[in-house]
């Protein structure tokens, strides 16, 4: 029934095979193989073979590649806006993320990579980064004094240490391992996968769940080649997005709790300390983005109210969840294993 | 055409004395500030970067103007100098090909890419076109220098060599 | 896929044999291969940012540093009393300082996570020492490139963490303390050839010098030594990364050479950063270009078709590891080692763990082998560094690296059949 050649769409992203928001992109193939009725191909290029995140934006606004899969963090140099999400503490937790992330400024924040080029097919859920560091518990940010941290290559991540108290060093995200080993730094921070699958735990003896920052990861397309598809093609593809999505959210659950089992029994002492004295000593830094459109926007995302979730009437009330520590009620993200949110 | 090749050799190796130097100064000063002050600048890594890039670029057009560049004269070494000066001839263009094609047309639509869309870089928050600008401006120099080499070539004359360093 | 790799190989080896550099053969035989898929401009953009992408790393600093510290401890008196020195030592024995090559490599290696920076380091005074004591330059050169791999199975090793990333699951604790006894191995047996080479040559042997001389030179050659000091105890003790022990040993082999030893004058500074940027450029023009390379053979699956039809061939074990290994050092012949881990890691490792393989083992055998990928033609960045150190042209090095290649290969072939030379240490640190 179709005649005409596949059409292959190349998807490349910096996460190596075994993480499971690449196994979400595969599923993202499947689902885009079936809607097409094997018209259409998504090839998948894994564990940064084709750039690091920032080059794999480049090009698809070169227009080389088709799809790829980046933390929201590199985009702020794209679009100085997407800046919102490495901001510490702007996210109550992970129902308000994604009430934010599926309402309007989700929306809009996606569309204003058209300007650049960019189509924004959705978002993936990358959890919370946390700290972890390798002989000093951290309970409160006076902890963090004389601490150096590794933080991205991002000016956002720098402030948000400092403000905490701690010092922040620049550290690629290939090296930390070893600058942990020798002491260049005393921590860093991530999300509980990229913490596990890094192998940082190997080295670290605290896993400090004060979740301040949540960076979700994006799929992006080039609006180029975007542009040449045909409506229905365009319909595929964004329903496919649409199935990796929420099969992509439950993995991410899995494998974040997955990752503090495992870390705990390694020995990692993991620490649910209480995050108001965090969420106080950004404030400074949240103040100081009034009155720029990255403030009009934390504005607008603190005002969000997340709809609560019905229970079903029937169901006795001892069924449902206690409220937990800290932890359950953010939820996880993930930003990279090798390359992620870093660079 | 000598008085042109000696006035851009001589801003050439001004230009990248001073790249050198700053590189070291730049990744000892990363170290200075993180271990003498407690306060780690967050810049130095990705000025260092930037300045390996240039360095890198600057550098291939200086290699390439001293004739430094590997070559594998296993074949053309057996050539009679009428072949000899034939396949120079090509190959000379063939650089200044890449040149142009690679490092001038493709590294200049990058750096006016990243112009237009506004594209910042991570640290210092310049803009990445700058950093990006090695790329056609190094082209630009090999392309420059192959050029006169083909005209020496092609007048059978020895284009001046660079001063020893 | 098969014409995309047919259009790469055809011009670069085209172009090569017209003596076009090397650096511009790959990016012209990239160019023609991006042309089958691409559209003109967004092909040669694409290549212009693949080119900058591949000299985008922190990591990558080390050579210049090192390339710059080698020419003041070369110019500076520096390398001549470590030299004197050494050669007090052991140069009584035959092929003395070919010896002190291999051993000075691998004790680079052993504070460097690069082969790229101990060629560098160690070849940029080391091939003039060797040249007045008569060696045969290009054979000096093959020396120091052989030895130089050595430092990526010493830890520190940047490729074992990559390694480690790619596999999934391997512990680099584990990987690095593995790494060590493959490394020693190849070195001795490195040292074995050079000691062999030197008989058949005839190269100098030293006269034993008489024990308070020894002393002398060893004394004299205290302040130098005290650099591997500085620099290996400043990484250990977390005062900085590896990459910036490059610039510290720039600026102690500054001190060393301008305010102690007076040797180089201020005067004669611009001439050694231009000297320097000179033979660091060339190497960055490679290392671009290779990165392009290795692009679009990933973008073209090239890697992946190849090993998967290699792989049909055979069922026996002992053979299919065979097969991994010469796949591995064709790949080696023309990628650099990072993209060769990150993409035959997850192809290979599988086949390798059914095979009853464990990772750690399957994760030194790999590096081991693309090691040799780094000294082999056509694309090997640590023989770059070599040849434009040793201004020697790449065919003459190929010569003396023969036996080294004969030696490196016997070493592969014991570490892939026989696990406990990877697996026996991490094992007594219960790794
Ligand atoms: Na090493
Ligand atoms: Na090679």
């Amino acid at each position: 029934s179709k005649p005409q050649e596949v059409v292959t769409l190349r998807m490349a992203h910096t996460l190596d095979q075994e993480h499971v928001v690449h196994k979400a992109m595969v599923k993202m193939a499947e689902r885009m193989a079936f809607y097409s009725d094997g018209s259409m191909k998504i090839q998948i290029y894994s564990g940064g073979q084709l750039g690091s995140e920032r080059e794999l934006i480049e090009l698809l606004q070169i227009g080389s590649l088709a799809l790829t899969k980046v933390s929201a963090a590199p985009l702020e140099g794209f679009v100085p806006v997407m800046k919102v999400f490495s901001l510490p503490y702007v996210f109550r937790d992970s129902a308000h993320l994604w009430a934010v992330l599926d309402g309007a400024v989700g929306q809009d924040l996606l569309a204003a990579l058209e300007p650049v080029r960019l189509k924004g097919l959705g978002y993936y859920d990358a959890g919370a980064r946390s700290f972890y560091t390798t002989a000093k518990a951290l309970h409160s940010p006076a902890d963090l004094a004389g601490q150096k941290f590794r933080v991205p290559n991002s000016q956002t991540s720098v402030e948000m240490v400092q403000a905490l108290g701690g010092a922040a060093t620049p550290v690629d995200w290939g090296e930390l391992y070893t600058a942990l080993q020798q002491g260049v730094v005393d921590g860093a921070e991530n999300n509980p996968p990229s913490f596990y699958l890094s192998r940082h735990y190997e080295l670290s003896k605290y896993y400090v769940l004060d979740e301040h920052s949540m960076v979700p990861d994006m799929i992006l397309m080039s609006q180029h080649i975007w542009n040449q598809l045909t409506p229905e093609q365009q319909g595929w593809l964004e329903q496919a997005m649409a199935d990796s999505v929420v099969y992509q959210k439950t993995l991410w659950q899995q494998a974040s709790d997955d990752a503090l089992s495992k870390v705990k029994a390694h020995g990692v002492e993991v620490i649910y300390p209480d995050k108001t004295a965090f969420i106080q000593a950004v404030q400074p830094m949240l103040q100081a983005q009034q009155g720029t459109a990255v403030g009009d926007l934390v504005n607008k995302i603190m005002a969000v109210q997340v709809a609560p979730v019905a229970v079903p009437a029937n169901i006795p009330a001892e069924t449902t969840p206690v409220a937990t520590p800290v932890t359950k009620t953010t939820t996880p993200t993930t930003s990279a294993l090798t390359g992620g949110s870093d660079e | 055409m000598n008085k042109a090749v000696f006035w851009v050799d001589q801003i050439l190796r001004r230009t990248l004395m001073v790249l050198m130097a700053s590189i070291v100064l730049v990744v000892c000063w990363q170290v200075l500030s993180r271990f003498v002050l407690g306060e780690p600048s967050s810049m130095t890594e990705e000025i260092a970067r930037t300045l390996l890039l240039w360095i890198g670029m600057l550098g291939a057009a200086f290699a390439y103007r001293t004739g430094q560049h590997l070559g594998l004269d296993i074949l053309t070494r057996k050539m009679s100098p009428l072949w000899q000066h034939r396949v120079a001839l090509v190959l000379t263009a063939m650089v200044v090909m890449f040149a142009l094609a690679a490092m001038v047309v493709g590294g200049g639509q990058l750096v006016l890419l990243t112009y237009q869309l506004d594209q910042m870089s991570a640290a210092l928050g310049i803009r990445i076109s700058w950093i990006y600008l090695a790329l056609p401006l190094s082209g630009l120099l090999i392309a420059f220098y192959g050029l006169c080499q083909l005209c020496c070539l092609w007048q059978k004359i020895e284009l001046t060599p660079a001063e020893d360093c | 896929m098969e014409l995309s790799a047919l259009i790469l190989l055809v011009v670069f080896f085209a172009l090569l044999m017209l003596n076009v550099p090397i650096s511009f053969c790959i990016g012209l035989a990239t160019l023609a291969t991006m042309l089958l898929s691409m559209d003109l401009l967004p092909a040669l953009t694409t290549l212009a940012q693949r080119m900058a992408g591949g000299l985008n790393s922190f990591a990558l600093l080390a050579i210049p540093f090192f390339v710059l510290s080698g020419l003041l401890m070369g110019r500076g008196g520096i390398a001549k009393r470590l030299i004197e020195c050494a050669m007090a030592l052991v140069g009584a024995l035959p092929g003395g300082l070919a010896l002190v090559n291999v051993m000075s490599c691998m004790l680079f290696g052993a504070i460097s996570g690069s082969a790229v920076a101990a060629t560098s380091a160690i070849g940029s005074f080391m091939l003039p020492e060797m040249k007045k004591q008569g060696y045969d330059t290009s054979y000096s050169a093959a020396v120091t490139a052989a030895a130089a791999t050595t430092g990526m199975l010493i830890p520190p090793s940047n490729i074992m963490i990559v390694y480690a990333i790619a596999s999934g699951g391997v512990s680099i604790a584990a990987l690095f303390v593995a790494g060590y006894f493959p490394g020693i191995l190849l070195g001795i047996a490195l040292m074995i050839v050079c000691a062999g080479y030197a008989k058949v040559k005839g190269y100098p042997t030293g006269a034993r010098l008489p024990l308070k001389l020894v002393a002398q030179k060893v004394a004299a050659a205290i302040p130098s030594l005290f650099m591997i000091f500085l620099v290996i105890g400043g990484i250990i003790s977390g005062a900085f990364t590896a990459t910036e022990a490059g610039a510290i040993a720039v600026v102690y082999s500054f001190i060393l050479a301008v305010v102690v030893y007076r040797e180089v004058k201020v005067s004669e500074l611009g001439n050694i950063l231009l000297k320097s940027t000179e033979t660091t450029a060339i190497v960055l023009a490679l290392i671009a270009t290779s990165a392009a390379m290795s692009w679009i053979l990933s973008y073209e699956n090239i890697p992946q078709t190849v090993s998967q039809g290699l792989l049909t061939l055979s069922d026996n074990p002992i053979l299919i590891l065979l097969l991994i290994n010469i796949i591995l050092l064709i790949v080696g012949a023309f990628m650099d080692m990072t993209p060769a881990v990150l993409i035959f890691t997850p192809i290979f490792l599988p086949v390798a763990v059914e095979l009853g393989m464990s990772p750690l083992h399957f994760g030194i055998m790999m590096i081991l082998n693309l090691s040799i990928g780094l000294v082999s033609p056509p694309v090997g960045s640590v023989l770059f560094v070599a040849c434009a150190i040793a201004k020697v042209r790449l065919e003459q090095l190929l010569k003396p690296l023969l036996p080294m290649y004969a030696a490196m290969f016997v070493v592969l072939m014991l570490v892939t059949y026989i696990p406990a030379i990877s697996e026996w240490l991490p094992s007594v640190f219960g790794l």
